[in-house]
């Protein structure tokens, strides 16, 4: 079985293309993805391969082509609709969360909406407070959405294309600094489904539980630990809504400890979700309260060293672990 | 040149300390290495000592209170020097002192840019305040950076790992996964010294225990004792028993007394010939009565003649009925024979009342009576309470010779084995005889062992000749 090194921005591409290829109803739409190859190169060349009828460039009216993404998905297309970046899709939310995701219940089942919303989220580098934010926390938390968030290029291709076949509304959330990141990408992308985490690192000491970026930052922590003798085990969910609860748990099961690692705040969220599952499907486990390591519960400043700060970093996470691993001890 | 000293790292691992106790006061002299004060890591109290010569011109931070590494504590320079310029320069940097108890949650959902007035306390701990005022809590802008970044990373913190008062009586202080893993394998954590902090049982103090276990048989699923032979691996499972209410007092009542009770022990072997030949012509001449109804014929055994002849022989010897109590020695006006019963789980001590002035065959009716009842567990309470010595037969056991336990609160108990057929030397010649050993166990605080030997001898001279038992 063939592998290959791809980016990740690649290997979204080639997801998307090869998705247009096999399904004629398969269309990308978005802001400069066409004429401009896509604002960070990832639709590069799919204008001149597939023409303007299926790589659409729209208005800067996100409200408007998420929701003409949305008709069209009524109607039996298969949309993607880029946001240049998932803070755009803040004007766009009413679409999402009111017709997308419920068109299929307002309809008795009359409508389906398999569409894809797509692009990259979270903090990139000095975007500023209103550009940096972690929107997958506000979409999971909507019944009708499923939220993807792939940390290697195998899963975001695989993610993609798992995203533009299902029948729902899928959300795929990228990253700006993960896009030039390589990794082995097999043709054989069975293994990556929804709702399916991974092991992205064994250990037995302590569960890192991340995605995206922050799957990186675990396991970047995990190498750090592994010097001072602490064996982290990094769970790399890609999949945020539905949540496997199951590889989650199993691992806190075997570590007895766990720490969660994301972009985006505190309060609420993904983190406090999984906090959730932890405390309730593993607590006879646990050997240590679960810690959180994510962005600061601020706005994102603009000075390069404070948001640095408010991200999680690498360090913080080293400190939460030995936290916990040492919990108790004298 | 006066300097500011700030809270020393006192170990590798130290965040902060809780300056214990000072040593010096202000304006005290202070060599180098002389003792300042006392400071409480997160692994011990440390001396905090001087590393320089001078005078302790200001405390800043007051006793209890608990101060972040490298956060000034006091100010040493020369006497009389003037460190108001110095100390209003810390005033307005950072903040040292969080006066206990400082620990303040902010309200999850009041945060914080630009920085709230919701959560002053977490953000703006007081600053630095001299020794008398550091103690009046001070409202305080917020302006302290550190304590801000505390608030905004508390997802990334632990609360401290203080000592945990007992809830529910769970005693040990344990994880979720110890406690879900003793329950697996039985084992009670009160009985387990953990080694982590505060006493905290740690996994591995599990593994190490050979788990006491408490058997749930009944239950379909794997139990205890199964997790338990895995758990252990090579030792064969044991077979658990439930502690029976009787057991729990057997246990209880017999630890109190081996435990609190200075037991001394007297032995002697008597002379039994009389006694036996006594008891079968006894026996002999009671076949001869008619029985009414359906009743068996009566009959005794040598322990009704030995109940019968240590109720005399304390009537002889009152020093020896007796018991020990806070207030002084009491002196039983009664003489209530304790008869050990053994009954399938366990033992009761069904109590012949007045055995001073009981027949013999009152006597045997009565024990015979009462053990079948106790068999039964159909005893009450006072048939089995406020005896005042009791008498332990294992004769009927095939026991030679035991020490027995004293039944608290009595003063005594004598053990009796079983009349030995052997070789005795009589008149220079050995002949056949029959041979008895009493051991007397006594309460050392009220009889002492002349008393004990003079009971002894009493019984013996009874035994040997038996007539004086039924005499009286």
């Amino acid at each position: 079985m063939a592998t290959r090194q791809l980016r990740y921005r690649e290997a979204l591409r080639e997801a998307m293309i090869e998705e247009m290829e096999r399904d004629p109803n398969v269309f990308l739409m978005g802001e400069e993805v066409g004429h401009y190859q896509g604002a960070y190169k990832v639709s590069e060349g799919m204008l001149e391969k597939f023409g303007e009828k299926r790589v659409v460039d729209t208005p800067i009216a996100e409200s408007g082509f998420a929701g003409v993404g949305v008709g069209a998905a009524m109607v039996g297309l298969r949309p993607i609709i880029e946001f240049m970046t998932w803070n755009f899709s803040a004007v766009a939310f009413d679409q999402i969360l009111n017709n997308a995701a419920k068109v299929r219940q307002m309809s008795g089942g009359q409508f389906s909406c398999p569409i894809v919303f797509r692009g990259p989220n979270a903090s990139a580098r000095q975007v500023g407070s209103q550009h940096s934010h972690a929107m997958e926390h506000f979409y999971a938390t909507v019944p009708g959405l499923k939220v993807v968030a792939p940390a290697f290029p195998k899963d975001a291709k695989g993610l993609m294309k798992a995203a533009i076949r299902d029948d729902n509304p899928v959300l795929v959330m990228e990253s700006e600094t993960l896009y030039s990141v390589k990794g082995d990408v097999p043709d054989d992308l069975s293994d990556v489904v929804i709702g399916k985490a991974q092991i992205a690192r064994p250990g037995k000491d302590v569960t890192l539980i991340a995605y995206s970026r922050a799957t990186h930052i675990a396991l970047d922590a995990a190498t750090e630990l592994e010097k001072v003798g602490i064996s982290a085990e990094v769970v790399d969910l890609r999949s945020l809504r539905p949540l496997d609860e199951d590889t989650i748990c199993d691992s806190v099961r075997r570590t007895h400890r766990a720490v969660v690692v994301h972009e985006g705040w505190p309060y609420g969220g993904v983190g406090a979700e999984i906090v959730d599952r932890i405390q309730r499907l593993a607590f006879d486990s646990l050997e240590a309260p679960v810690l959180r390591v994510t962005t600061l519960d601020v706005g994102m400043p603009y000075n390069a060293k404070l948001e640095q700060l408010c991200m999680p970093q690498k360090e913080r996470v080293v400190a939460a672990v030995t936290k916990v691993v040492s919990r108790g001890r004298a | 040149m006066a300097k500011i000293l700030d809270m020393p790292k006192l170990s590798p691992t130290m965040e902060e300390g809780v300056l214990a106790i000072w040593h010096k006061k202000e304006g005290d002299v202070v060599g180098v290495d002389d003792l300042l004060a006392e400071v409480e890591t997160d692994k011990a109290t440390m001396e905090f000592r001087s590393f320089d010569k001078g005078a302790l011109l200001k405390i800043l931070v007051a006793p209890g209170a608990t101060v972040k590494l490298g956060q000034p504590v006091a100010v040493i320079g020369e006497p009389g020097e003037d460190v108001s310029a110095l100390l209003a320069s810390i005033a307005g940097a950072a903040p040292a002192a969080d006066p206990p108890p400082a620990k303040e949650a902010a309200k999850e959902g009041t945060t914080a840019a630009p920085v709230s007035e919701e959560a002053p306390k977490t953000l703006a701990p007081p600053p630095a305040q001299p020794a008398q005022a550091a103690q009046a809590a001070v409202p305080q802008r917020p302006r302290a950076p550190k304590d801000a970044l505390a608030f905004l990373t508390r997802t990334e913190q632990l609360e401290d790992d203080m000592p945990v008062t007992p809830v529910n009586g769970a005693k040990a202080l344990a994880s979720p996964f110890v406690r879900s893993r003793a329950r697996e394998l039985g084992v009670d954590l009160g009985n387990i010294a953990g080694t982590g902090k505060h006493g905290r049982v740690l996994p591995e103090d599990l593994a190490q225990t050979r788990a006491i276990t408490v058997s749930n048989a009944q239950s379909g699923a794997v139990g205890p004792t199964q997790a338990l032979a895995r758990a252990t691996h090579t030792l064969a499972e044991p077979k658990l028993v439930p502690l029976s209410p009787m057991r729990r007092t057997i246990a209880k009542r017999l630890v109190q007394s081996k435990q609190t009770v200075p037991h001394f022990y007297l032995q002697i072997d008597v002379r039994a010939e009389a006694l036996v030949t006594l008891r079968e012509s006894i026996n002999a001449e009671l076949a001869r009565e008619k029985p009414k109804g359906d009743a068996a014929p009566k009959k005794i055994s040598v322990n009704d003649l030995l109940v019968k002849a240590v109720a005399t022989a304390l009537v002889r010897v009152p020093e020896c009925n007796a018991q020990f109590s806070d207030e002084g020695l009491l002196y039983h006006q009664r003489v209530d024979i304790s008869v050990a019963v053994a009954v399938p789980d366990g033992l009761v001590t069904p109590v012949v009342r007045d055995a001073d002035k009981k027949s013999v065959v009152h006597i045997a009716e009565e024990v015979r009576d009462l053990a079948a009842r106790a068999r039964q567990k159909k005893l009450k309470p006072e048939e089995m309470s406020d005896g005042t010595f009791s008498i332990s037969n294992l004769g009927m056991f095939g026991i030679d010779q035991f020490s027995a336990v004293i039944n608290p609160p009595e003063g005594a108990i004598l053990a009796v084995g079983q009349v030995r057929d052997e070789p005795v030397v009589e008149d220079g010649v050995v002949k056949p005889g029959k041979r008895l050993a009493l051991t007397l166990s006594c309460d050392h605080r009220v009889i002492d062992g002349a008393v004990g030997a003079s009971f002894l001898a009493e019984l013996r001279a009874l035994i040997e000749h038996p007539m004086r038992v039924l005499t009286g």
